[in-house]
């Protein structure tokens, strides 16, 4: 193992990261429509938003500009695996969710699962890049905690509307993150 | 038992009468009160659960109590329940009641409280309440969590067309909550400064997975629940049962709607249960079920099929006796046995139902899709049935189903199976027609066949027989085999009659004959035409019945009467037949169809009793005849169409329109207006005899112009529009002037032809050949006295001396329309001798000097007036003009040298001297030479030039042939 000080290029992992970060960018809105489309009204209304709407197990993506760009390579690294690994925790309760709301939408069903794995590539090529820099990969966590198995079928909606709305942000960010890393670490 | 009771009851009422004095004695309520009361939440239900107990029962004590319940809601004051609740209560018994709230119990507190009496028969009255347990209070809001705003119930199945409350809570101090159901707003009621309630009513069932409400307060904080919905549980409809076999009974069902919600309540369940028996199975299918029946034979089944989801729970009940339910198992093992041509033995088995039983089982039997026949029948365990009537040669399918004889409840399955019956000869006589076309000495018979049915054929035909018997000479037959499918023969026959059997064979044997008879004399009669009626069914015709014995008619026609051959068809009828409808798929519109209808004698000799003929449909004519004009004068012409054929149209032709068009525009008498199909205006004559192929149009102006067009018309309409002939009257005059010109002409060439055949007659009248001196008979004389010499005098030898002009009157302008010549503007006024010398030697000549008088010799004659100036050949004129003027000779003489070289065209002729051309004995003197005489002498002379000669006839040619003879000098003779 390479020890920090003396990291191998860079330029490569984070080229990878990027062409899937960019590719996981083509597939959040069809994802978010998918999801709403099942849920009925009013999240199945044509224009519905609700930006209000939070969950505390997950970070929320939205930052200033100047704070993002204040960030250093491990800070930026450290906050997108974690949301990430967030998000792919969240999308596999999603997905639960939406296999006992919606049993009859494979399309929905798919699609979430999907998802949830690119999470996870996204993980790995991060942790990779966080190798290849010499930055110290934060331990995973159990991020959802307590599950709240009572929540109701309004609230799992809202939930799964959430997370499929965080992870397309999300998504974006990781593309800038990225798209900011390989300027900096040129091939 | 009864010593016990009597007991029980003593010690009871000792024990009441007990407490009664130590109420009284205590002055203290009755201690039955309920005691700890405990009340409970049930969320999904919207359930209050109650339990107490009355502690103060004594052992085995059994009492029965009312409870009166008390709810309030938010406060204790505000009561929105009391229930009195009766139940016996035991020792330590605790008790408990439900109440479902309407609104969920989250969004409200709740109090509930109890008191209770005695109301059992045994404790004498009066009877009070006890006292009232404390308020329980119920508070489900506390353990609502973080959060603004709450909506409850979560998650409730409910059934389409129930009536919901929705609450919300909201924990915000501006308490406007709405909510909304799939975007629909919901009516909402104030329940408290933090609570509201929305009544739904009727609820729709949306989709499977749920219906969102969602509520908020319009301040960016929002939340929902889901309503899952459910389909009301229908009663099963048409529940029966049924037993092939009285070992398991069949028991069906419509269940109507599936209530199931994927992951919220699983589709409804069935039981099945059964009273006597006491027996209970869940049932696999949804619409049906079996049922064991035991071995000991209950005959009696009373059945409650029950079915339930989450929501609702609904049952329907049978009873019946097990016999008269009873359905047999389908039939099996179907055989056909003996089948022949129209007969086939059916045997069947069935599954037995009993020692005893009988089936009674119907048959039908299934031809060409259609059922031919069926029967019924009464069997056991085997059955047969022999099916009769079958046609040869067919295919069939028969079938067999059965049910319970002594009690008959639903018929089993059907079982079939198809069979043919064997083949058969033809059973009917083929439908022969024939066509007879007498020729001197023979006669042509041509016979037609219809192809025989299926159902009388049998079996493919093979070939057709027939048999030709001579009448005359019965010994005679000849036999014909035609093969099939030929649908007719043609047969050459002599004179005599003949009688013609046709058969149809197949493989198996020969039909029935059909039998014609043929005589040499057809004895036809001509019978006019009629037209016939056209219905909507065809054809209608009638005929009169005939005297006498006729064996039936026949009618023939053919189908496509413009076709050769034309498909003959014919229909025959029975001899009390005097009418028929001939229809046809072929019958077009616009074509002519001839019937011809003919009565079969005795002798099946067939005559010919009346013709009819029609359109199915009359159409307009699709043509117009061809019309020739003749006789246009200044006033009329005649119209003529005499080829027009008035047989071969699409319609009876009732006449002809001529229409005319002039340019005045006003019609004629008998023509009226009319307005042509490309909307022109025109007169129109009608003509109503279809025979009249002429017409006469008068009263015509002299040179104008018309246009006419002749068209027929059928009962339809008349014919197409087509270009109009165009027509000019002439002058008036015109005619007369070629009445008077034509037999002008005539005359004057007749009186030509008269002229030209009598032209030697004429000529010898007018001007007769001048007598040639020479050839005189006088001569003759002269010679044989041998002094010719003397006689004669020759005109070469005369030299002239001297010419004398004379002044003529007549000849005193002469014009020459030579070019070269043109001597117009000379005048000859008075006589001139002009005075000639030998100018050259070899006009040196013997003879004495003669005077030449120029004194034409036929003057006389001009002046006669019988005949006009006679053409001179050129010379004359030159010979005048070299005397014109002295210095003209010299020319002159070279003209003549060079005469050969003046034009034909350019000779003319006047009056001129004649006289006998010099016949020169020297080839070499020029003819032209002018005669110059030797000696001068006063000499008058006189002479005839002969006619062939000097007198051509008045062409030009001729004027120059005598030029060259002229030119040549050759002599005359």
């Amino acid at each position: 193992m390479e020890r920090p000080g003396a990291p191998i290029s860079p330029a490569e992992p984070i080229s990878q990261a990027y062409s899937l970060a960019l590719y996981m960018q083509k597939n959040t809105s069809t994802l978010l429509q998918t999801y709403l489309q099942y849920q009925g009204s009013p999240f199945s209304d044509p224009g519905f938003s609700a930006p209000e709407l939070q969950l505390s197990s997950l970070p929320p993506a939205a930052i200033s500009f100047k704070t993002w760009h204040a960030l250093d390579d491990g800070e930026r690294l450290g906050r997108a695996q974690g949301a990430f690994l967030a998000l792919s925790q969240h999308l596999q309760l999603v997905g639960d969710d939406q296999s006992d709301l919606n049993p009859g939408s494979p399309v929905l069903l798919a699609q979430l699962g999907a998802a949830r794995l690119r999470a996870q590539g996204l993980l790995g090529n991060m942790a990779a890049i966080m190798t290849a820099l010499g930055l110290p990969i934060p331990p995973e966590e159990d991020t959802l905690g307590l599950v709240p198995f009572g929540a109701s079928a309004f609230e799992r909606k809202c939930r799964g509307y959430i997370v499929t709305r965080e992870y397309g942000h999300w998504t974006d960010r990781a593309v800038r993150d990225l798209a900011l890393l390989k300027a900096k670490y040129p091939g | 038992m009864a010593v016990f009771a009597v007991f029980q009851t003593t010690f009871l009422l000792a024990l009441l009468s007990w407490r009664t004095y130590q109420s009284e004695a205590l002055s203290e309520p009755l201690p039955l009160t309920p005691e700890s009361l405990k009340v409970s939440i049930n969320s999904t239900q919207q359930c209050l659960h109650l339990q107490w107990s009355v502690h103060s029962l004594a052992y085995h004590q059994e009492l029965k109590m009312v409870f009166q319940i008390e709810i309030s809601r938010f406060n204790t004051s505000n009561v929105i329940w009391v229930e009195n609740y009766s139940t016996t209560v035991k020792w330590k018994q605790v008790l408990h009641w439900s109440w479902e709230s309407e609104l969920p119990l989250e969004c409200a507190t709740h109090f509930v409280r109890i008191r209770s009496m005695v109301d059992d028969a045994r404790i004498p009255e009066p009877r009070s309440w006890s006292s009232w347990s404390s308020w329980e209070e119920v508070d489900e809001q506390n353990s609502l969590g973080h959060g603004t705003l709450f909506v409850f119930p979560k998650d409730k199945l409910v059934e389409e067309g129930s009536n919901v409350t929705i609450c919300s809570i909201s924990r915000s101090y501006q308490n406007n909550v709405s909510c909304l159901l799939e975007g629909v707003q919901m009516r909402g009621e104030q329940l408290d400064p933090n609570v509201s309630a929305f009544h739904l009513n009727n609820v729709p069932f949306i989709r499977e997975t749920g219906t969102n409400i969602f509520c908020t307060t319009g301040r960016g904080d929002g939340t929902g629940t889901v309503l899952f919905v459910s389909k009301v549980l229908e009663e099963p409809r048409d529940f029966s049962c049924e037993t092939p076999d009285f070992k398991t009974l069949h028991c069906t069902w419509d269940p109507g709607r599936d209530t199931g919600l994927p992951k919220r309540q699983p589709s409804q369940s069935y039981t099945l249960f059964e009273s006597f028996s006491g027996k209970k199975i869940l049932c696999e299918h949804k619409n049906w079920c079996n049922w064991h029946i035991a071995q000991d034979s209950q005959e009696m089944y009373n059945f409650t099929l029950t079915t339930e989801n989450y929501l609702r729970k609904r049952g329907v009940n049978i009873l019946f006796n097990l016999t008269h339910r009873v359905r047999p198992m389908t039939p099996f093992n179907v055989v056909f046995k003996n089948i022949s041509d129209t007969n086939a033995t059916m045997t069947w088995q069935v599954h037995s139902i009993g020692n005893y039983s009988t089936l009674f089982c119907q048959i039908e039997l299934h031809g060409e899709g259609k059922v031919i026949q069926q029967h019924n029948v009464s069997i056991k365990v085997n059955g047969n049935y022999l099916l009769s009537e079958l046609e040869p040669d067919t295919q069939y399918m028969a079938q067999v189903r059965c049910g319970d004889a002594n009690h008959f409840w639903k018929w089993s399955e059907w079982i079939g199976k198809n069979f043919s019956t064997l083949e058969a000869a033809p059973s009917e006589a083929p439908d022969v027609w024939r066509n007879v076309k007498s020729e001197p000495g023979y006669q042509t018979v041509t016979l037609f066949w219809k192809p025989l049915s299926k159902s009388h054929a049998n079996e493919k035909i093979l070939f057709y027989n027939v048999v030709i018997e001579n009448l005359d000479e019965p010994s005679k037959l000849q036999l014909h085999s035609i093969p099939a499918p030929a649908n007719g023969t043609k047969l050459t026959l002599d004179q005599c009659s003949y009688q013609i059997h046709v058969t149809a064979n197949n493989s198996v044997g020969t039909s029935p004959a059909s039998v014609i008879v043929v005589s040499g004399d057809t004895g036809n009669k001509e019978v006019e035409e009629e037209r016939v009626n056209v219905t909507e069914d065809g054809f209608s015709m009638s005929w009169k019945p005939q005297p006498g014995d006729v064996t039936g008619y026949v009618v023939e026609w053919c189908d496509h009467p413009r076709d050769l051959p034309c498909d003959l068809q014919w229909e025959k009828l029975g001899p009390n037949t005097t009418s028929t409808v001939i229809s046809s798929d072929a019958f077009t519109p616009g074509v002519r169809y001839n019937f011809r209808i003919y009565g079969i004698s005795t002798k099946r000799i067939a005559y010919l009793l009346e013709q009819k003929t029609g359109y199915s449909q009359e159409l307009a004519p699709s043509d117009n005849p061809q019309v020739v004009m003749s006789n246009l004068t200044s006033h009329s012409f005649t119209l003529s169409w005499k080829d027009y054929s008035t047989e071969s149209q699409p319609g009876f032709i009732r006449g002809y329109h001529v229409y005319l068009k002039s340019k005045e525009g006003q019609c004629h008498p008998g023509f009226e207006k009319a307005i042509l199909p490309d909307d022109s205006v025109s007169c129109k004559y009608k003509i109503y005899n279809p025979e009249q192929k002429t017409f006469v149009v008068e009263n015509l102006q002299p040179e104008s112009f018309y246009e006419f067009f002749v068209t027929p018309y059928t009962s339809v309409g008349e014919g197409p529009l087509d270009a109009f002939t165009k027509v000019t009257t002439p002058d008036e005059h015109s005619h007369l002037l070629i009445r008077i010109i034509l037999p002008t002409v005539f005359c004057v060439l007749l009186i030509m032809i008269i002229c030209y055949l009598n032209s030697q007659w004429m000529k010898e009248k007018c001007y007769p050949d001048i007598p040639d001196p020479y050839k005189s008979s006088v001569l003759s004389l002269i010679k044989s006295k041998e002094n010719p010499r003397l006689t004669i005098m020759s005109v070469k030898d005369c030299i002239p001396d001297a010419i004398e002009v004379i002044n003529k009157p007549e000849g005193s302008k002469i014009q020459f329309l030579g070019s070269r010549n043109s001597l117009t503007d000379t005048e000859i006024t008075q006589p001139a001798y002009l005075y000639l010398l030998p100018t050259e030697k070899n006009s040196s000549g013997p003879g004495p000097c003669i005077c030449f008088e120029n004194f034409t010799y036929n003057q006389a004659a001009s002046n006669s007036g019988c005949c006009g100036h006679v053409p001179v050949p050129l010379e004359a004129p030159s010979q005048l003009g070299l005397l014109t003027s002295p210095e003209n000779l010299l020319k002159v003489l070279e003209n003549m040298n060079s005469l050969g070289e003046i034009p034909a065209g350019e000779t003319t002729l006047n009056y001129v001297s004649q006289l006998v051309l010099p016949l020169s004995r020297d080839k070499d003197s020029l003819p032209t030479d002018p005669p110059v005489p030797a000696l001068c002498s006063e000499y008058k002379m006189q002479m005839a030039i002969p006619l062939g000669l000097a007198s051509p006839p008045p062409n030009e040619k001729s004027s120059v042939s005598s030029v060259t003879l002229l030119d040549q000098g050759e002599p005359h003779h």
